[in-house]
């Protein structure tokens, strides 16, 4: 996987609101339709890495069937690097497009 | 941020476990709802979590800073190697424990001669006054002149003065006489220097109001031990100092010494005593007043500046001031017997210069400065060649160690983290030999305290460790494991890993260029201990010069001691008259052959004056020309066997009364009557006592040595002491026929049988006070002897190991020469050619280098030059002899090698 693109999958994923990591696990999972597959346990030395960064905060609460499970949610630092990551990601993405597809993007 | 994360991270790990926990508790659940079984489900989620323990470790590492992590794993692993091989460690400890309590010893002497700051508040803001003269800088400022400093400066928050007693006062304590060191001070010196007391109150401003009316006196912490056995009721005890009674009014605390390092006030009194306790000359009331008059400087002034204001500053600021004081001193000589132009212009053209003092008075620091600096030169030598010699061991021991380290670089480890590794090694055994260096130290301090002090003034100086002399040793040790560490530590990490591992020591990768190491090693610590032994050579044979010296007098068989009536109440003439009886007793005693005294003890002429010769100073005299003076009994020159070259000694005869007479040295009739014969022609010497009348000169003695034994003697004027009373301090020189130590006793009892009252000090031989005035030169050589013989051991054990191990190493190829047919001297023979090859390559060095640097120290020789060729070839030849007996014992063994055992185990 990408440097950097699991940090992002996780500010990404916060983004609706804070989650456990079994959440976080399973939406990326789910919403990246399983191309990135992700071994669940390497997601959390990512999130104690980010919440180093203070991009991310967390704080125990109970799961969904009562369980106690350590909730994160998105700082105001984190938002502000999603919106950078994003769009530097756009712009990478646009350019990869334009060499890869040259011909495409001139029709 | 990171280090807050680094001391958390044991907690962070237990809270990292249980978020895992969390999630396979979570992930269970669900696969429990998709219809696992139970055990299914826990599996499943497992799997999906991957290798939980991984991850916690992952996250650790990012909570760890790697480097402090491994640095506890490192020192225990080195602990434990060391602790295995422990006469490898033993050696090498004790080794570094030689040369860096070597460096210790002689840095905390430094620090407290001449570093540390005075043990009082903000010392940084003290300042002392300083006179710049033509002739010199002085330190004496005259009352009238301290009291406008103090009152109408603009810089200090406050300024004191204070004066030594320059002979020790007697203090009577229950009709005890003893000795102590006293000190005039000012009232507000205390409070200034903000000392509090232990006990009572100190002297304060009104003590010093009213001159003569506050017999009060402070003692030291120190003196209340010795003399009064911390009796907690000395507070209000009356003693006697000086035949007046003072009252004792508190202690000072215990850190406090006084103001110049190296010497400890006992005794402190408001200076407005000094007509009572020094009565001679204090001509109380009359111009010459000496808290009144403005010409009499005796007071020495130190300052506190206020906040922000430099010395400078303060010195500008002072300036006006100064020049008034010095007009007013000018001018207040008119009309005294010893003013003159020369004297008053000394007076006009004189400058004030302002000193940072928060190290006090520098007395020690000018004496002592230069020595120890050579010494500490001499040391840090001394820890290079300790160095090559340990690196060295490690070299070997590196070597025993290959395979180790093989098979460590071969499982994956890096090189440097081996060199970390070696290296916290070094650093383990530098502190071990640190701390048993400061130990060392330590119990040498003491020692080298009492070889820097006279036979009967010791210095005291704290020697004891402070942070700064800690610093310096643990630095100094850090500094020496990088300096041994990090060569072998380099070399033993470049193996060839498949030979290295495959088999025997012997044959076993870079042991050649492990020995070319070795070897250059060894060639440096030749040099560097050459260098170490040449200039130790050349300060002993100094001292040797200046012991075999001649000094003009004979100081063989001389005994001196010294009085001082005025403290037990004799004014001048009654003093006169008592010498006279104590000579008349003195002779009486069996033993004895002549005696006589002299107002500067032997070597110790102070007294430099501008005489006025009566039939006209010769134009070759600069009128700054300044002689040595002193005033001496009857029979001087017989006593001293100075040999009277044109007239007379002086004689009992020589008495108040008869006509004045003085005897001048060679050197003052060589510069004042060149080209005229001085006997019968009169001078006198303005300033020295208080006679201006014109003496005649009776004789011509040869010159002999009167400020030390390196000074050429000076012109010197004699003048008989019973024609001219002087202040009281005097030295009897007794010249006996046996020992002058066995007719010690008889004579002490003599002066007692002529005043009881009289205390008797400084009692020595001549030969002792000759040898006190060589205290730094015996200091120097006997120190830097001591250093370069450890030199010479260390150089010769290295070479010895070193030796050794090429030997075993060449055990095969030995036993080949000799199957060949090589005798035993030609393997012998072999050894030892190689040992004196490399010895030459280190004197190649090393002397060259030894001349380049000696004249470091050419100021402190005496009686030969910097690159003397004797001290070379001697220090060449010990360094070349003691190799020799070093190669000796393996060049032996190597010819004792069996072929057949050789051959068969290689």
């Amino acid at each position: 996987m990408l440097q950097g693109t699991l940090d992002l999958l996780i500010l990404q994923t916060l983004i609706m609101g804070p989650a456990h990591g079994h959440t976080i696990a399973h939406t990326i999972e789910q919403r990246s339709e399983e191309v990135l597959q992700v071994e669940h346990g390497s997601l959390y030395p990512a999130l104690h890495r980010l919440e180093n960064r203070r991009w991310i905060a967390s704080f125990w609460g109970t799961s969904e069937n009562n369980r106690k499970a350590r909730y994160y949610r998105l700082t105001a630092a984190g938002r502000k690097q999603l919106l950078e990551h994003t769009n530097r990601w756009d712009r990478l993405v646009r350019a990869v497009n334009r060499v890869l597809r040259p011909a495409k993007e001139e029709t | 941020m990171g280090w807050a994360r680094f001391f958390r991270r044991k907690q962070w790990d237990a809270e990292r476990a249980r978020e895992l926990d969390a999630y396979l508790e979570i992930e269970t659940d669900e696969n429990l709802a998709r219809g696992m079984s139970s055990d299914e489900a826990r599996q499943a989620a497992c799997r999906k979590l991957g290798n939980s323990t991984l991850i916690r470790e992952e996250i650790y590492r990012m909570n760890s800073i790697g480097f402090f992590e491994t640095v506890w794993q490192d020192v225990r692993y080195a602990a434990r190697t060391l602790a295995k091989s422990r006469t490898f460690t033993f050696v090498v400890i004790v080794s570094l424990a030689l040369g860096i309590g070597a460096n210790t010893a002689i840095f905390s002497l430094i620090n407290a001669a001449l570093l540390k700051m005075l043990p009082v508040k903000d010392p940084e803001q003290l300042v002392q006054f300083k006179v710049v003269t033509p002739g010199g800088v002085g330190e004496g400022f005259s009352y009238p002149a301290y009291k406008e400093f103090r009152d109408h400066n603009r810089v200090f928050s406050g300024a004191l003065a204070f004066s030594k007693f320059y002979d020790e006062p007697n203090i009577e304590v229950d009709g005890q006489s003893g000795r102590a060191k006293g000190q005039m001070v000012s009232g507000n010196f205390f409070s200034v220097l903000g000392i509090k007391p232990v006990m009572g109150r100190l002297i304060a401003p009104t003590d010093e109001s009213v001159a003569g009316q506050s017999p009060v006196a402070v003692i030291s912490d120190d003196y209340w031990r010795r003399r009064f056995a911390l009796d907690p009721g000395v507070i209000g005890k009356k003693v006697v100092l000086n035949n007046i009674p003072f009252t004792i009014i508190g202690v000072t605390t215990p850190e406090f010494f006084g103001l110049q390092p190296g010497e400890k006030i006992d005794v402190s009194i408001p200076i407005t005593m000094k007509a009572q306790v020094n009565p001679s000359f204090a001509f109380t009331g009359t111009r010459q007043d000496i808290l009144a008059a403005p010409y009499r400087t005796w007071l020495s002034i130190m300052g506190r500046l206020k906040p922000g204001v430099t010395p400078k500053e303060a010195a500008a600021d002072l300036e006006p001031m100064f020049h008034a004081s010095m007009r007013e001193a000018a001018a207040s000589l008119s009309g005294l017997p010893f003013d003159s132009p020369a004297v008053r212009q000394s007076y006009l053209a004189s400058k004030l210069r302002v000193d940072s003092a928060g190290q006090g008075l520098a007395a020690l620091r000018q004496q002592f400065s230069k020595p120890l600096w050579i010494l500490m030169t001499a040391v840090f030598l001394l820890l290079l060649v300790t160095c090559a010699n340990v690196a060295n061991l490690l070299l070997a021991r590196a070597n025993a160690r290959q395979k180790e380290i093989a098979v460590r670089l071969t499982t994956g480890a890096g090189r440097w983290r081996l060199i970390r590794q070696l290296i916290t090694e070094s650093i383990l055994l530098a502190l071990g030999g640190g701390i048993l260096g400061l130990l060392l130290a330590f119990g040498a301090d003491r020692s080298l305290v009492m070889l820097m002090s006279h036979s009967n003034s010791p210095i005291s100086l704290n020697v004891r460790p402070d942070t700064t002399v800690l610093a310096f040793t643990m630095l100094v040790s850090l500094f020496t494991a990088l300096l041994f560490g990090f060569l072998p530590a380099w070399r033993a990490t470049r193996l060839n890993l498949t030979s290295a591992l495959v088999d025997s020591t012997r044959s076993a990768g870079r042991g050649g260029s492990r020995s070319k190491l070795g070897k250059m090693l060894i060639v440096a610590q030749v040099a560097v201990s050459l260098v170490l032994l040449i200039g130790a050579g050349l300060l002993a044979r100094t001292l040797q010069n200046l012991q075999n010296f001649y000094p003009g007098f004979n100081k063989e068989g001389v005994l001196l001691f010294t009085v001082n009536p005025g403290v037990i109440g004799y004014n001048l003439d009654q003093s006169a008259r008592l010498y006279e009886r104590l000579l008349e007793r003195i002779n009486g005693v069996p033993g004895v052959r002549s005696a006589t005294f002299s107002f500067y003890s032997p070597l110790r002429m102070l007294g430099l004056l501008i005489p006025k010769i009566q039939e006209g100073t010769p134009s070759s005299v600069k009128a700054t020309d300044r002689v040595g003076i002193d005033d001496v009994g009857p029979n001087y020159f017989k006593t001293f066997e100075i040999p009277v070259l044109a007239g007379r000694d002086f004689a009992p005869s020589d008495r108040a009364g008869t006509p004045k007479v003085v005897i001048i040295n060679e050197a003052m009739a060589r510069q004042y009557f060149s080209d005229r014969n001085p006997m019968g022609k009169h001078l006198t010497v303005p300033g020295w006592n208080g006679d201006p009348s014109w003496k005649e000169i009776v004789g011509v003695v040869k010159d002999a040595q009167n400020r030390g034994l390196r000074e050429s003697p000076t012109p010197m004027i004699y003048l008989p002491l019973f024609q001219f009373p002087d202040e009281a301090l005097i030295t009897f020189e007794v010249r006996t026929a046996i020992s002058p130590l066995s007719v010690s006793n008889a004579i002490q009892r003599a002066v007692k049988a002529t005043e009881l009252r009289l205390p008797v000090f400084d009692i020595k031989t001549l030969n002792e006070q000759v040898d006190d005035s060589l205290v730094q030169e015996r200091l120097i050589a006997s120190l830097s002897g001591l250093f370069g013989a450890l030199a010479l051991l260390l150089a010769a054990v290295g070479l010895y190991g070193l030796m050794t191990y090429a030997t075993n190493r060449r055990t095969g190829e030995i036993g080949i020469r000799m199957a060949l047919g090589a005798t035993r001297g030609q393997i012998a023979g072999m050894v030892l050619r190689e040992t004196l090859l490399l010895v030459l390559a280190g004197l190649a060095i090393g002397v060259p280098a030894a001349m380049a640097s000696s004249h470091l120290i050419r100021s402190e020789l005496y009686g030969l030059r910097a690159n003397d060729p004797l001290t070379i070839l001697i220090a060449g030849l010990m360094m070349a002899g003691i190799a020799v007996f070093a190669a000796y014992l393996p060049a032996r063994r190597a010819s004792r090698v069996d072929p057949m055992v050789a051959l068969r185990t290689e």
